[in-house]
């Protein structure tokens, strides 16, 4: 009697209709590969005459931007200063309400108010740029002016970030930082949502049964545990504000010549997305050469800040991972 | 044994004693209504007296509500309730703000040859009586729809690949997909222009937008779906290929149906996702004023770049147009958001009638 031959184990699949079956799954996996590299190589080679005509510091940084000049002048300084200060101040502004939101639905609602509020948060994040940048220029812009006069009135003489002497509050960052805070509060609030879900509840009914307060077990338990995440979520959310477009076309006063370092209630600002669709229309072509280069400044720097956010993210919901 | 009575009251925290109940109500009445007797007798701006007068008040009042009813420790609790209740309203306001003034004066425009007539001899002043977004309506399902065809089974494949498939690339594309769910519209649009248009195999058509659309959807419709079939419990899986089912039998008879409604969920998001896209539509389109619907040439407007062209025309007519298209514009972004929620809702367990 003879032992059958001992038959190989494999885990990799033997049937050709399984061979297909992974390889198309694994070939749309790479596609997102596919899909950014080219992105990449198209927008390089194609705004490559624009930064081979100029210096590329010179053109991420310079000033002035006139294709009536010979030659003509492309620099996008103030333009990427413009978008950084943007998304900064939006970031500051919704962070807080984004937590207060997600520590409500999460830790202080009784259930049906706490879903209403989910189903309320998701729609805001589900709004249109282009309503939202209709509703900053008819409706938020005279009232977002009216605070800001009255800031730059009574604070204007001490602070220097809101002096303004130019005699119009319309237009300025400060509007636009807050209809981009608008657009990315529930961006935040629900990756933070679902941290603060994740907390161990047995350690906070632990930090409340030994003597611990709302306030101290915020402070010391779930803030703690769940700050890597928040922090992705502010990130992926700076990614966001800095693409955004539509919307801060319509609310701010575009202006190339300068930089506005920080006074946010003057309505001089810049924003790189902004710039491409303003000047799109009319381009020349090498103008259009110059805003694809601005483009792919605009895209790596979203990249990089996205791809640290999301590896941020991820490594904070560990339960994500199989 | 003597059987142990269970309390009546099964969660003894919830009643709150007459302290908590008077001091609560006190500091959820009296600022409001300090606030808004100095605002009647002053007259003083409603958003300046918020911030100096109200919250600091409010602020006070629930530092004294925590003290009163828990002792020092209470004070910091108070606090964080009034700050948090205030941010999280003062976000429901700004939301309710931006709704019901799409609401408001999209209505004004809203009429039922709005929702069925093109543009074609409308010009910015032109009155409200002629003229809609019948073409608008039309050109956006025939954009949205194309990338939907082409996106759908793309992202289903990928979170195929990041849940069936053990390959060492998951980590970096779930990282990398993540990062290009916030991928600048504009440059996906530039992307498009760049690649196609600009290398003149193609001009400015309803087909480039809604190529241009695909790197924005594919994200969102690939998580996910990724999120509900991680939801699908590994043992159906592995049960179908102890059973002797190669791994894509298993995959399309055990595993896509029951993750079913969420791939449904999927598709809505990602088509809510892109369907008020607006920067690739413009880069890569040009809007026209009639009805085309052929998406491979000439100009085809979509809901997005009407409402665009509309805000910049300037006049109040075209501003009341935008206005009526966004209310439009809307409406589907909240059909297509309700349809997804009804599809995720969790099904009524069916009662086995044998058992």
């Amino acid at each position: 009697m003879s032992v059958p031959t001992q038959r190989k184990l494999l885990a990799k699949p033997a049937r050709t209709a399984d061979k297909i079956f992974f390889a198309v799954a694994k070939a749309a996996g790479y596609s997102s590969f596919v899909i950014i590299g080219l992105i990449l190589f198209f927008l390089s080679i194609r705004a490559w005459p624009a930064f081979e005509r100029q210096n590329i510091l010179e053109f991420a940084f310079g000033t002035g931007w006139d294709n009536t000049l010979d030659p003509a002048v492309f620099n996008i300084g103030p333009m990427l200063w413009g978008s950084l200060l943007i998304a900064a101040i939006g970031v500051v502004i919704a962070v807080p309400m984004a937590i207060s939101i997600a520590y409500f639905i999460e830790f202080l609602a009784p259930k049906p108010i706490a879903k209403t509020a989910t189903v309320i948060v998701d729609l805001l994040a589900a709004i249109p740029s282009v309503v939202l940048g209709l509703w900053g220029l008819g409706v938020f812009t005279p009232v977002g002016a009216h605070w800001a006069q009255m800031l730059g009135d009574a604070l204007g003489g001490f602070i220097p970030f809101l002096s303004n002497d130019t005699g119009t509050y319309l237009r300025s960052p400060f509007i636009a930082s807050i209809v981009v805070a608008v657009m990315i509060v529930p961006l935040i609030s629900s990756v933070t949502r679902e941290i603060f879900s994740q907390v161990d509840k047995e350690i906070i009914k632990g930090a409340l049964a030994l003597g611990g307060t709302r306030e101290s077990v915020l402070r010391r338990v779930i803030l703690p545990t769940s700050a890597g995440g928040i922090l992705g979520g502010v990130l992926l959310a700076l990614g966001r504000a800095m693409g955004e477009t539509v919307a801060i076309f319509f609310v701010l006063n575009l202006v190339f010549d300068e930089y506005n370092w920080f006074n946010l209630l003057e309505p001089q600002g810049g924003a790189i997305a902004s710039l491409i669709l303003a000047r799109f229309g009319e381009a020349t072509p090498e103008e259009v050469e110059a805003l694809l280069a601005a483009g792919v400044v605009l895209f790596v720097i979203t990249l990089i800040i996205n791809a640290i956010a999301s590896y941020i993210v991820q490594k904070a919901q560990p339960w994500r991972r199989d | 044994m003597q059987a142990v009575e269970r309390p009546k009251n099964a969660q003894p925290w919830t009643n709150l004693g007459p302290k908590v109940k008077l001091s609560s109500a006190i500091t959820i009445i009296a600022p409001s209504v300090i606030y808004l007797a100095i605002l009647l007798t002053t007259g003083m701006d409603f958003m300046a007296g918020l911030f100096t007068i109200f919250l600091p008040l409010q602020l006070l009042c629930g530092a004294w509500a925590g003290y009163y009813s828990y002792g020092k420790r209470g004070i910091t609790d108070g606090l964080l309730l009034v700050v948090t209740f205030f941010l999280s309203l003062f976000v429901f306001v700004l939301l309710a703000s931006v709704l019901w003034s799409v609401i408001e004066s999209g209505f004004q425009a809203l009429s039922p040859h709005f929702i069925y007539q093109n543009n074609v001899y409308v010009s910015g002043k032109t009155g409200l009586e002629i003229g809609g977004v019948g073409h608008a309506i039309l050109g956006t399902a025939l954009t949205v729809g194309i990338s939907t065809l082409v996106t759908v089974p793309l992202g289903i494949a990928t979170a195929v690949y990041l849940t069936e498939t053990r390959d060492f690339g998951r980590g970096t594309v779930r990282t990398l997909l993540q990062a290009m769910s916030a991928l600048p519209s504009v440059v996906s649009g530039l992307f498009i222009y760049s690649m196609l248009i600009l290398s003149g195999w193609s001009g400015y058509s309803g087909l480039m937008g809604s190529l241009a659309l695909i790197p924005l959807m594919l994200p969102t419709v690939s998580r996910v779906a990724e999120e509900s079939l991680r939801l699908v419990p590994k043992d159906l899986r592995n049960g179908a290929l102890a059973l002797g089912a190669p791994s894509y039998r298993a995959f399309f008879m055990v595993t896509l149906p029951a993750a079913q409604s969420g791939i449904v969920t999927a598709v809505l998001l990602g088509i809510a996702r892109v369907i008020g896209e607006t920067a690739p539509i413009l880069l890569t389109m040009t809007i026209a004023n009639g009805t085309n619907l052929n998406p491979l040439q000439g100009g085809m407007a979509t809901l997005p770049g009407y409402i665009f062209n509309y805000i910049l025309l300037g006049d109040p007519t075209s501003i009341a147009r935008a206005w009526g298209a966004a209310l439009v514009l809307l409406i589907f972004v909240g059909i297509l958001f309700a349809a997804a929620r009804v599809a995720s809702a969790p099904k009524k367990a069916k009662k086995r009638s044998a058992k």
